[in-house]
């Protein structure tokens, strides 16, 4: 019942109305959440304009009240990177579902809907437009707008527009929305997120101004960046009937074989025939004559194909071993770190790369019973939802820890990266990981290879610490027994030569035999003199 | 003043303990781990030499490494040990073992390798000290008296006997109604003049001053000594030297109950926790004269007993040569036995299995009660030395009657009986247990 109202209104309403009365689907449900969200949406689109084409990312964010009664909060997000152009920008910021591209890339924001959800939040909540300064890095001029959505045409509005000189080499974009939230109960799921975010992003100068004033800073320690992902075309195990018949209709390919061939990756002249032929389809034939049976025999036999090769891994961009690393020492100073990158693997047609990254000791908090869990999926945190993600379940469940010499309460953290051209999410929230079996094999296995190295950590560290004790238990005994002998058999005169000589004598002896360093030796020789 | 005899003693022990340490210090300086190379003082290390029927440290050798983490303790206590005593050696003092436990207890206090400050003591226990202090006496091949370090005094001897100690003259036979005590280094002692024929060992010190006022000694030429319960080292010293030195047989008179049966036999053949001191402590030709459970209940019980074959074959089994003891008649009546003896002990029976072995209690216990106490000793196979014809029948009677008998009711039964009739007789007849 309440799936067919839904339908009939989304057939009346246009994209934007839809989105802005089904908010809470797009994460907007309350102030909190809606403050929250709106911050990931701008810092998202803030990297993906930074990192996934090559520059280091300086990303500010400025939270500021905006009216003395209400709780009204001007949130400004500033990022260095490749800028949008301006003739787009009305459309980027105000107009649902504009975004048509269909090239596969690893991304943050998947639709370009994150923002457009911002901009009628704060037109819903506080009726202030969205203002969006930017520039590319080649253009002469800044650009400047204030916009707002006309929800009934789904189309955007200009209220202000201009540009100026630059007189310093910048690019970027700047966007700054007005909106209802609750600073005081979102802080702490904001400061977490932005956290989060910076352990998995050392490469990044990331600055929060909070309300108060606050300036929190993470900043670039790391140079290097993850290789940037190359834009793909889809692997035929990915589409389906709604991609397809787009496609169809809109691609402006002469025959349905061109289509094949260049719309998506591992399509040569032999596999096309070849599925054509299996889907009755006439090679020739124009894409946009393709009846609906024709479309579905399409799918069913690229489906059904099995000589394709896995999908290219060149659209994602791992974060790699050294800056999982990195971002772990960063946070925790742990005794023990490391990271393991997983080869790249495949679900549906679609490519993914599962990284785990390890913090032991040190500052890493404790898990009272189980590691503590950091979920990301293409470098976005995971907050909400741990309790039925896969990934945590997964850690939790089905690694033996005591395997790993692991006894709880212990200060260890798991990092599980899922970087994917489509990540499985459960839900629309976004907020946990699928149960997808390809998937959870990878997690499990990067999780035991890391798992395996802190094993080896700790064994080590326990047969030092035993040979340690060992030296210690005899050492302890060294200054007793060097006097006694010192009472025994020298004079009045040499009991002091005699007694340090025999000392560092036996420290030797002791040292050689437990295979611990002589300074140890004497440093416990030492502290008992000292006492005496 | 320090006697000449002391003086010599005392350097004479400081040579053997720097010899003895000076191995150490070459090991030490070869860079080599230092060892301390003794014989094991464990009872499975403890053997009877049937020959010179005492017990004696077997051959097993125990290396104590300071390198070894189980060993570095002891290692160091023992070394501890040696400085305390070297250094009491060479100031002219007469430490006891508790002074020695007192002088070398202090606490070591280090940074351990986790930073924290961790203090433990060179030993907590007089158990640990002493027994370092054997250790030592092993290691040195030398007794703690030699070393000159004091015990209690608490053996008593009266007699023809003069005897040097220290820079004084003694005459043992003009105590007037006191004693000598056995001083603690009995080595040191020096015996000038003699005229005895036996040794009398009495195990109470009570009947001792009534055999020394009734003037036992006198009329018998006998040298009479008294323990004073389980016999100290310095005691058993002294009998050994005198009954060596002069060829005197020793005879010991103890209760008759198991206790009373191993006092005799650490004056014959040593103790277990000691047995590395048997060599200069134990005499091995010490007779047992007794209260014998024969004395008191002639053989009759035990005849009956052996009469049954299986119980004739099991004892037999344990040592040949039961059916041809010779037949003894009680010195106690039967209205005088019921009322000297005294009921034994679950811890009398328990001892008594010790001494002789689970089978001799299975055999010749009656009451069903008795056997179920027993029960846990299962297994006891009893001490080498005690399993002789003579022993078996008397811990038979003993478990058979479950009764014991203390000297004092000898006594009881008349002075005269025990000092001019019982202990002649039982010399002159030889009936005594060798």
């Amino acid at each position: 019942m309440l799936m067919n109202q839904t339908e009939e209104i989304y057939r009346a309403a246009s994209p934007a109305e839809f989105f802005y009365r089904y908010r809470e689907i797009a994460g907007f449900a309350n102030p909190v959440r809606a403050m929250y969200q709106t911050i990931r949406e701008l810092v998202e689109n803030a990297l993906d304009a930074t990192d996934v084409h090559g520059i280091p990312p300086d990303v500010k964010i400025t939270i500021r009240k905006a009216d003395e009664t209400q709780e009204f909060y001007q949130i400004t997000v500033e990022d260095n990177g490749i800028g949008i152009p301006p003739n787009i920008v009305p459309n980027a910021f105000g107009k649902v579902l504009f975004s048509s591209k269909y090239a596969m890339r690893q991304s943050r924001g998947m639709y370009g809907l994150g923002v457009k959800m911002v901009v009628l939040y704060a037109q819903m909540t506080t009726g202030r437009p969205v203002e969006v300064i930017t520039s590319k890095a080649n253009f002469k001029r800044i650009y400047y707008f204030k916009l707002r959505i006309d929800v009934n045409k789904n189309e955007p509005v200009i209220i202000e527009a201009g540009s100026w000189r630059k007189t310093r080499d910048w690019h970027g974009t700047i966007v700054s929305v007005t909106i209802e939230g609750d600073w005081s109960r979102a802080k702490s799921r904001i400061l977490e997120y932005i956290n989060r975010t910076a352990i998995v992003l050392p490469y990044a100068n990331i600055t929060l101004v909070t309300p108060e004033n606050e300036i929190i800073h993470y900043p670039r320690i790391v140079n290097t960046l993850p290789k940037p992902p190359v834009e793909t075309n889809p692997h035929p195990h990915g589409i389906d009937l709604e991609i397809l018949s787009g496609l169809a209709k809109n691609a402006g390919f002469n025959t349905i074989e061109e289509l094949l061939i260049k719309s998506f990756q591992g399509i040569g002249d032999v596999t096309a025939k070849t599925i054509l032929q299996n889907a009755g389809i006439d090679p020739s034939k124009k894409p946009s004559d393709l009846t609906n049976e024709e479309l579905l025999a399409l799918v069913n036999a690229i489906k059904a194909y099995d000589k394709f090769k896995p999908p290219s891994p060149k659209s994602l961009s791992p974060l790699g071993e050294e800056i999982i690393i990195a971002g772990l020492k960063r946070a925790y100073e742990p005794e023990f770190v490391t990271a393991v990158s997983r080869k790249p693997s495949a679900y549906s047609g679609h490519p993914f790369i599962v990284e785990v990254g390890l913090s032991y000791g040190g500052k890493t908090p404790i898990g009272e019973d189980k590691p503590v869990v950091l979920r990301y999926a293409n470098k976005i945190p995971l907050l909400y939802d741990e309790a039925s993600d896969m990934v945590v379940e997964v850690v939790r469940d089905e690694i033996s820890w005591d395997h790993y010499m692991i006894t709880f309460p212990a200060p260890i953290l798991v990092l599980v990266h899922v970087c994917s051209t489509k990540v499985p999410f459960k839900g629309v929230g976004k907020e946990s990981i699928a149960d997808v079996p390809e998937l959870r094999r990878e997690v499990k296995l990067a999780v035991m290879e890391a798992a395996r190295e802190l094993k080896q950590y700790i064994s080590k560290k326990m047969k030092e610490e035993e040979a340690k004790k060992k030296a210690e238990s005899i050492a302890k005994y060294i200054p007793e027994v060097a006097r006694s002998l010192a009472i025994i058999l020298a004079d009045e005169s040499t009991l002091q030569s005699f007694k340090d000589n025999i000392s560092v004598k036996l420290s030797h002896i002791v040292a050689k035999r437990t295979g611990v360093p002589l300074e140890l030796i004497q440093s416990i020789v030492k502290s008992i003199e000292a006492e005496a | 003043m320090v006697s000449t005899i002391d003086a010599s003693a005392r350097s004479k022990a400081l040579d053997i303990i720097k010899s003895s340490m000076r191995e150490l210090i070459d090991q030490i300086e070869r860079g080599e781990k230092p060892t301390l190379v003794m014989p094991k003082r464990t009872l499975t290390n403890t053997i009877y030499d049937y020959k010179h029927k005492m017990l004696l440290l077997g051959p097993e050798l125990q290396k104590r490494s300071f390198t070894d983490v189980n060993e570095a303790k002891k290692f160091m206590q023992t070394l501890l040990m040696a400085s305390i005593i070297y250094d009491a050696l060479r100031n002219n003092e007469y430490p006891t073992i508790r002074d020695l436990y007192y002088r070398g207890k202090h606490s070591i206090t280090y940074k351990s390798i986790d930073g924290k400050r961790v203090s433990e003591n060179t030993w907590d226990e007089q158990r640990e000290s002493d027994s370092v202090i054997r250790d030592l006496e092993v290691l040195l091949s030398v007794l703690r008296e030699d070393l000159l370090i004091l015990s209690k005094e608490k053996g008593k001897v009266v007699g023809n006997l003069v005897i040097r100690s220290g820079d004084d003259v003694i005459d043992l036979s003009k105590m007037g109604h006191g004693a000598y005590a056995i001083e603690p280094t009995p080595d040191l002692i020096e015996f000038v003049d003699i005229d005895a024929e036996y040794i009398l060992v009495v195990e109470k010190d009570a009947v001792f001053q009534q055999l020394h006022r009734y003037g036992f000694w006198k009329k018998n030429k006998a040298i009479l000594v008294t323990s004073a319960g389980q016999p100290d080292r310095a005691t058993r010293r002294f009998v050994r030297r005198l009954s060596e030195e002069y060829n005197l047989p020793v005879y010991i008179l103890a209760d008759s109950d198991p206790y009373g049966f191993y006092i005799y036999s650490v004056f014959k053949a040593g103790s277990i926790t000691l047995s590395y001191e048997s060599e200069r402590l134990a005499t091995p030709t010490a007779k047992f004269i007794g209260v014998m459970m024969t004395d008191i209940f002639g053989d009759s019980i035990f005849r009956k007993i052996i009469k049954d074959r299986e119980a004739r074959k099991t004892l037999e089994e344990i040592t040949p040569g039961i059916t041809d003891l010779k037949p003894k008649t009680p010195y106690l009546s039967e209205s005088e036995r019921s009322n000297f003896i005294i009921k034994a002990k679950t811890r009398d029976l328990e001892r008594a299995v010790e001494l002789i072995g689970y089978r001799v209690a299975e055999v010749c216990i009656e009451e069903k009660d008795a056997k179920n106490k027993i029960k846990k000793k299962e297994g006891l196979t009893g001490y080498p030395w005690f399993a002789t014809p003579q022993w078996v029948r008397e811990l038979c009677i003993f478990f058979n009657t479950l009764s014991k008998l203390e000297i004092e009711a000898m006594a009881s039964k008349g002075l005269k009986f025990l000092a001019d009739k019982y202990i002649p007789e039982k010399i002159s007849t030889g009936d005594w247990i060798d």
